[in-house]
């Protein structure tokens, strides 16, 4: 065979083995440019999505406080907002699936209107207040009890100051007390040995004006183990009344009340049979979250149960933690303001591969 | 032979070529997210005239926490106040260790609604930390 022949076939499968091996490298460089050039505009689509739920009120405007209605549209903003971000108590709460007047997944889905992405949305306080008790001392005629509380975000201390209610049976005491730059404080509550049953120690962190954290520590006072939050009835605060639904027949209320960070108000009842009651309570112009809580007996067992409204910490949407590598989820954090205090709203969006 | 040698050439520089062609968006999409988050949170940080009265009290410590708190995990910070004449008046570092690839800056300007009126430049630097 000429050498020219020889140089000619070498020639030629050096040049096939390129021009194949270019090919490769060339689809392989190009295939995430062009699947990001068809994903480009997403993350602007659902910043824009994310904005049209905290910024509007959804159809029927007033769809929150509406128990049984299901929006026809989907928007969390409050009718007649002063400023962006500004949420509907009774919208944010009937996202928590605890309310009985919850709305699905499906059903904000649906309201939502947009086919083609799943979302998760999660709102709870800005930072985290802990309780812990530490120790108790009983007396001839009361039992004074110490906490631990702490408040910090994402394990860093938050220094607060701290509002805190014990409640037992018929007994509603408040102390203030405030952490250290350590996050770290103490107080230190006392209850008459004439109250028995589940108390409750409801504690309000206030960092900065608006910012607000709770925790509700349940503990025992002259009686056995605290009975778990939901034992005795299931709450749904909607539209500044509590609906409560009770679940022994032989049930007795004893006291409602409403807290926030700087007031407090009796609950007033305004129906009820045996089965259920609503009670009504004032909108008290405080920037914080408020607690609703009721004692009551059961037979023998006194009990006392809570609910926050806007009743927090919600999470709602999809489960995004089994989805596939290729799958991109864009999540996006926003400051809200609900009843003037303020909340951090994360939600998380996941269209088609 | 040369011919081959040429073409290898010619191939292997366009495909080296080709590779730059390809760049990320994501950090312009994270650029987007940190700007739009910075504005929102020195708006609501000023709702009530609050950061104007942290300015004028020259409390730096509660600017920071307070952006501490409002900022969620993962972001770094760091906040400039300048006064009307653009100079710097905060005289201690309002910052939790700025880092990160790309640093974006929202800028927000805040009146006092004390008696006196005083205009500030609130400059909010952000980056995610990976």
């Amino acid at each position: 065979m000429p050498a020219s022949s020889i140089d000619t076939i070498l020639a030629s499968s050096i040049m096939i083995i390129l021009t194949t091996a270019s090919m490769a490298i060339a689809a392989m460089t190009l295939y995430p440019r062009f699947n990001e050039l068809s994903h480009r505009n997403d993350v602007e689509r659902y910043q824009q999505l994310a904005k049209n739920i905290l910024l509007s009120t959804g159809t029927p405007t007033d769809w929150g406080s509406m128990q049984e209605v299901v929006p026809s549209s989907f928007g969390l903003a409050t009718v007649n907002s002063s400023r962006f971000y500004q949420l509907d108590v009774d919208k944010v709460s009937r996202l928590n699936d605890n309310n009985a007047y919850s709305i699905t997944y499906l059903q904000l889905l649906e309201s939502f209107g947009v086919r083609d992405v799943a979302l998760k949305i999660d709102v709870d306080t800005l930072f985290d207040l802990s309780t812990s008790l530490v120790s108790s001392s009983s007396g001839e005629n009361e039992t004074t009890y110490n906490f631990e509380l702490s408040t910090e975000k994402s394990g860093l201390p938050v220094t607060a100051q701290l509002s805190c209610y014990v409640i037992s049976k018929n007994y509603v005491d408040h102390e203030f007390s405030s952490t250290t730059s350590s996050g770290n404080g103490s107080i230190s509550v006392t209850i008459p040995n004439s109250e028995n049953g589940t108390a409750l120690l409801v504690s309000f962190a206030k960092a900065e004006t608006r910012m607000v954290a709770f925790d509700v520590y349940p503990f025992n006072h002259n009686s056995s183990v605290p009975e778990a939050n939901g034992t005795f009835m299931t709450s749904s605060p909607l539209n500044y009344a509590l609906n409560v639904s009770f679940l022994y027949p032989t049930e007795q209320v004893l006291m409602g009340h409403a807290f926030t960070y700087g007031y407090n108000s009796e609950l007033t009842q305004t129906s009820g049979d045996n089965q259920t009651a609503e009670y009504s309570f004032p909108h008290l112009l405080d920037s914080s979250p408020t607690i609703l809580v009721l004692t009551g007996s059961n037979g023998s067992s006194v009990f006392a149960e809570w609910v926050a409204y806007p009743q927090l910490p919600l999470t709602i949407g999809s489960d995004l933690n089994d989805l596939g590598a290729a799958s991109k989820i864009v999540s996006f954090s926003y400051v809200v303001t609900v009843n003037s205090a303020l909340y951090k709203c994360t939600m998380k969006f996941v269209g088609p591969e | 032979m040369i011919e081959a040698f040429l073409a290898v050439l010619v191939i292997l520089s366009a495909s080296v070529f080709s590779i730059t062609l390809y760049y990320p968006t994501a950090s312009s999409d994270d650029e987007k997210m940190l700007k739009t988050l910075g504005r929102q949170v020195l708006m609501e940080l000023d709702n009530n005239g609050t950061l104007g009265n942290f300015i004028d009290e020259s409390n730096w410590t509660a600017v920071r926490e307070s952006l501490g708190i409002l900022l969620p995990i993962g972001v770094s910070y760091n906040v400039t106040v300048y006064d009307e004449a653009m100079s710097q008046i905060n005289d201690s570092t309002m910052s939790n260790g700025l880092k990160g690839q790309k640093i974006v800056s929202s800028e927000y300007l805040c009146v006092s609604q004390s008696s006196e009126v005083h205009f500030y430049l609130v400059r909010l630097q952000l980056a995610l930390v990976r």
